[in-house]
């Protein structure tokens, strides 16, 4: 071969490789991209959950993409962890907002969410809350939303429900004795008993408790209808085996942590019966849930981990990419502010996981409850409250 | 009014509830005693062999009672271990007791670490189901599980009675209790009772494990606060007396249990500090009657 071919075809080959090697990822990085930021816990306790969450999102932001982004531009999701951790989610949104100067990112765990929402409302990037249920996240500030719907939402449809519906005149309600427990009992407690129910006995329990006699036992003196536990998924069974063991037979209901198959393994037929709320719908209500089980299954080998909330974090870049269509088509520039007008201004959203969407004005959304039994070690579909 | 069904029930639940404690402050409490060390690194070890024991019989599908054998294969190797290769060198440095805390402390929370990225962070109980059959015996509802748990835990500190009292190398271990140097100046080799007393507190980690992992599902970081309540068991019953550590963790529990009847249950748990601020200003060589009278007569003073 003489030297100039030889040259010719390196020079053939260099170019091929160069342009192999320009992914559709790095087209669209020298495109203008639409970014946006994801602050999650992808290491420490919580990663568990955390990296579910975030591989939904960013099957989210590649079935966007792959169908042409936002009107031809791609999505860019900037993805920070927070370990779940207040100070750590703090640090990756200040970076969020300073260096990458994101317009919108979504975080989730309540104290990550509540921490980090004075740096939303100071450098007025919109703070999207995508699976954290406090009540408290309503009252942040003008920059912080939420797409999930607060504890009160399935709480509340649940004592109505109870009472209403399940004509229980009498309940307990026991409670882990962290946040999330106090605020859900409390919420449980102010609607059964605004419905015409008596609340007959209120006991919480420490969160570090494995022996739960002591309380169970005023339970049982008091002798309900009905029994609200508002607890983890770690210590709900014991608390059920033990009551059911002290020959406690009443119903029992609690809020979406229930909604774990680890649950009714644990329990076997102690769990029939147990009434759980979904803030998601099931493969039932929408078909597109049993497609994206079905992609776990196939990529994953496994169902995720809170399918509900991974469900969520799907439908949260779709809610970005409809935030830039409109901020685009009125021809504004990609700011937090303009990011938030466009939230408050549609109002009303149709994704593809949960469904229709409706921001509030008191920065609270409503989404239909769904509510589950055990029925024959499975949980099945009980009521839909709208 | 008390109603007495509900009194003998916290009895007895906090009786049952209590063996696994009691196995844990045996442990604690021998380590302490033979060895001379705070040994914090138990709750990792505890948490270790719990996963162990779960991961032969959840996920390789072993029959619960060879998996219980290979965690307390693990349990005794990594407790060796710790011991040959990490205490012993440290011993060797005439390291001080801040060094030998803190090297327990950060084997404990290693392993903590490493289990949880091994196995999750999502609870996980040793059997699929934590259900017990039951019996009602006047009222009284005794869990069979409960029977497990109370033949096991008195099998077991008979058994120890037996080889502290009654065996050479139990002799030798207290004896190495009592004065290490004089005792290797008498012959007796002081690391291998190090090493028996390592492998005896790994039994009564396994079957601790063992019967908290058929109650209650446990994540990599649930094991500290079990330790915790042995620790204040050692101190309680007295440094050096190790079945005082087991009447500690017994009164401990139905401490606790019975406290319902006077404070909400959800500051049960406060009670353990409250024990521990005690014991360590008024009682810090544990509890005792003599020590009792000394406090009442300065009272009376």
């Amino acid at each position: 071969m003489k030297p100039s071919n030889r040259r010719s075809l390196l020079t053939l080959s260099a170019l091929i490789i160069s342009g192999a090697a320009i992914s559709p990822a790095a087209w669209a990085q020298a495109k203008e991209t639409l970014k946006f930021g994801l602050a999650m816990p992808l290491s420490g306790s919580q990663a568990l959950y955390g990296a579910d969450q975030v591989k939904a999102a960013q099957w989210a932001v590649a079935d966007i993409n792959a169908k042409g982004g936002v009107n031809g531009k791609p999505l860019e999701m900037i993805l920070l962890d927070t370990q779940a951790d207040p100070q750590v989610g703090i640090n990756a949104v200040k970076r969020l907002t300073s260096v990458d100067k994101v317009p919108v990112f979504i975080t989730a765990w309540s104290a990550v969410v509540k921490a980090v929402a004075p740096i939303a409302n100071r450098d007025k990037a919109l703070e999207l809350s995508v699976g954290a249920n406090s009540p408290e996240i309503a009252k942040l500030g003008d920059y912080v939303y939420t797409t999930f719907p607060l504890a009160e939402v399935d709480v509340s449809a649940l004592a109505k429900y109870t009472y209403t519906t399940l004509g229980k005149k009498t309940a307990a309600v026991m409670y882990i004795n962290n946040d999330s427990g106090v605020e859900g009992a409390a919420i449980y407690k102010t609607v059964f008993e605004k419905a015409g129910g008596k609340i007959v006995a209120y006991e919480a329990y420490d969160t570090k408790a494995t022996e739960f006699t002591g309380a169970l036992l005023k339970v049982r003196v008091a002798n309900p209808e009905m029994i609200h536990i508002h607890g983890l998924v770690s210590d709900l069974p014991q608390v059920i085996a033990q009551m059911r063991q002290l020959g406690l037979k009443q119903r029992v209901s609690t809020y979406s942590a229930g909604y774990n198959p680890k649950v009714i393994e644990q329990l076997g037929a102690a769990a029939e019966g147990l009434i759980v709320t979904s803030l998601a719908p099931g493969a039932t209500d929408n078909a597109n849930v049993g497609a994206f089980v079905t992609r776990w299954k196939d990529t994953e080998k496994r169902v995720p981990n809170g399918l509900p909330y991974t469900q969520y974090l799907y439908d949260g870049p779709y809610l970005v990419a409809e935030l830039y269509k409109w901020v685009e088509k009125n021809k504004l520039p990609a700011t937090g502010e303009n990011m938030r007008k466009a939230l408050t201004t549609v109002k009303n959203f149709e994704l593809p996981m949960t469904g229709a969407l409706q921001v509030g004005d008191d920065h609270r959304v409503a989404k239909p409850v769904y509510l589950l039994t055990v029925d024959k070690g499975q949980f099945v579909p009980l009521a839909t409250i709208k | 009014m008390i109603d007495i069904t509900i009194l003998l029930q916290i009895i007895w639940t906090g009786l049952a509830a209590s063996t696994y404690a009691v196995l844990f402050a045996v442990a604690f409490s021998l380590v302490l005693k033979v060895v001379k060390v705070w040994n914090f690194a138990q709750a990792g070890i505890m948490a270790l062999s719990f996963y162990v024991m779960y991961a032969a019989h959840s996920k390789l599908g072993l029959l619960l009672l060879p998996s219980v054998g290979i965690g307390l294969a693990a349990t005794i190797a990594a407790s060796v271990f710790m011991d040959t290769y990490g205490l012993q060198t440290l011993r060797a440095r005439n390291s001080p007791n801040l060094t030998f805390f803190i090297f327990t402390l950060v084997v404990s929370e290693f392993l903590a670490y490493l289990l949880a990225m091994i196995f999750g962070t999502e609870p996980v109980a040793l059997t699929q189901s934590i259900m017990s059959g039951v019996t009602i015996v006047n009222g009284i509802v005794i869990s069979h599980w409960d029977l497990q748990a109370l033949a096991v835990t008195v099998a077991l500190l008979a058994l120890l009675y037996f080889f502290i009292a009654r065996t050479r190398d139990g002799q030798f271990m207290a004896a190495v209790a009592d004065n290490p140097d004089l005792s290797r100046l008498y012959g007796i080799n002081v690391k291998r009772a190090y090493v028996i007393t390592f492998v005896i507190a790994a039994v009564l980690i396994t079957a601790g494990m063992y019967l908290f992992g058929t109650r209650a599902a446990m994540i990599p970081n649930t094991p500290m606060q079990m330790m915790l309540f042995a620790v204040i068991s050692t101190l309680l019953g007295g440094m050096g007396r190790i079945f005082g550590a087991a009447l500690a963790a017994i009164g401990l529990s139905l401490i606790q249990g019975l406290s319902i009847f006077v404070i909400p249950s959800q500051w049960q748990g406060l009670i353990l500090y409250v024990f521990l601020f005690v014991t360590i200003l008024f009682f810090p060589q544990g509890v005792s009657l003599q020590k009792f009278r000394q406090l009442t007569r300065l009272g009376s003073k």
